[in-house]
């Protein structure tokens, strides 16, 4: 196996290249979040019945559906890793668990904003509220498994388990508002929901800032990525060394 | 992190030094004795234990956890809430249980005392998808202290009370109001073509 010191140092100006990649995708990204939060504020159309507040739909919403996202990625990442036991599976699979539970802890805390002025109260124990919350401790879960395996060979193998398991959650989540009575409207976007639930100028600013926010999440997980493999470098590297020394 | 684990033991490193007798005398290594504990040393195996341990409560904490979270969302077979009909069909939940009733502000019922923040009103089904209150609904009268949310007098909200009803009084004592929204978001314009924008009271 090639060592990792010089991979490092025979990959610079590909790092390099990768480095100003990503700043150019970050660039745009940041470019296309200002422009969502032009058309959430300014072009958006005041809701008839919940008024400005009903903006906040235009975050919690996207944000909700990438962190499914993240937890398939996620899940198809882990049973990728179960099989093929390599390291950029591991890597894919705890970036997008990492970032799916940023998303599912933003989109809690943008539904619970939403829910006092709405609603009347912050939380309430209801279908999607508390699957959500199940949803948000099985990553959390995930995230902890990792470090607590005594070995990190096995800390990849028991979350990945965890991962695939607890993406079951995911699909409960999307359809609790349609299984039981809930106080969350039923399904404005995805498979289940009605053609005419949404004005053509709200889903038309919906699927732009779903791609916004979807823009950033990639980010995030690729930045992620290459920050794990840094990391899994630089322990590789300190094994090494430990191993030539001789007075052990 | 725990790179010692990685390491040859000094039994091992003999191998390596002191080159295998012929005759076979010294056994090859043997083979890996378990797969849970890579080497017979004990420090590994009682953090393996100790791993073992604490991973077992947290398994066990965050099963109780959901137990009880799904539990408190879905008691029973129960849902989320019941409607007005459906409470007033069932003489079994009106035994002063805490429970949700959901329904929508029958118009012109509602009765507040000046000055003060104890509410009546009365409530009714609600037809989906409809402002106001089912026709031929059954009624449930209800009161409530405190302030209400502020979508409560929209005709298009469902509201649901949290509370108990009282017998004696044929009230039903709400203790928090929770107001649904709608499945539908639509613009003031669309909605209402002649109100001012911001003013949707």
């Amino acid at each position: 196996m090639a060592s990792p010191g010089r991979r490092a140092a025979g990959g610079n100006s590909l790092l390099r290249a990768a480095r100003s990649a990503s700043l150019w995708f970050l660039l745009l990204t940041a470019a296309l979040l200002l422009a969502d939060g032009y058309l959430i504020f300014m072009v958006a159309p005041t809701d008839a019945v919940l008024g400005d507040v009903q903006r906040i739909f235009y975050i919690h919403v996207p944000i909700s559906i990438i962190s499914f996202l993240g937890f398939f990625v996620c899940a198809v990442a882990g049973i990728a890793y179960l099989i093929r036991r390599s390291e950029r599976w591991d890597r894919l699979a705890h970036a997008s668990a990492e970032v799916g539970v940023i998303f599912v802890t933003l989109a809690l805390v943008t539904g619970v904003i939403w829910a006092r002025p709405v609603w009347g109260v912050w939380w309430t124990w209801e279908p999607r509220l508390t699957t959500t919350l199940i949803l948000w401790l099985i990553y959390v879960a995930y995230l902890m498994i990792r470090h607590y395996a005594p070995t990190p060979q096995q800390g990849r193998s028991w979350s990945a388990v965890v991962g695939i398991i607890g993406f079951i959650d995911v699909p409960i989540v999307y359809y609790s508002v349609q299984w039981w009575r809930s106080i969350h409207p039923v399904q404005v976007i995805g498979p289940e929901a009605a053609d005419d639930a949404l004005e053509p100028i709200i889903s038309r600013i919906l699927i732009f800032s779903l791609i916004a926010i979807l823009m950033l999440a990639c980010y995030l997980v690729m930045e992620r990525m290459m920050l794990r493999a840094a990391e899994d470098n630089i322990t590789e590297l300190r094994r090494q060394q430990q191993d030539a020394s001789p007075d052990y | 992190m725990d790179s010692r684990r990685n390491r040859p033991t000094p039994s091992d490193r003999r191998h390596l030094i002191e080159p295998m007798q012929s005759n076979n005398t010294i056994p090859p290594a043997a083979p890996e004795p378990a797969i849970l504990l890579p080497r017979d040393d004990a420090e590994t195996a009682s953090a393996w234990r100790s791993h073992r341990v604490r991973l077992g409560i947290l398994a066990g904490v965050v099963a109780l956890a959901v137990t009880y979270m799904v539990f408190a969302a879905f008691p029973g077979n129960a849902q989320f809430f019941v409607t007005v009909s459906e409470f007033r069909n069932d003489a079994s939940l009106q035994d002063g249980q805490t429970l949700r009733v959901s329904g929508a502000l029958v118009p012109d019922t509602f009765q507040r005392q000046n000055g003060s923040t104890l509410s009546q009103f009365i409530m009714g089904d609600k037809e989906p998808d409809v402002p106001g209150v089912a026709v031929d609904s059954p009624q449930l009268r209800a009161s409530y202290v405190g302030v209400l949310p502020d979508l409560f007098f929209n005709p298009h909200s469902e509201i649901i009370l949290e509370g108990s009803y009282d017998p004696h009084s044929q009230t039903f004592v709400t203790d928090n109001i929770l107001v649904k929204c709608p499945s539908k978001y639509q613009s003031l314009q669309a909605e209402y073509p002649d109100a001012i924008p911001g003013d949707n009271s």
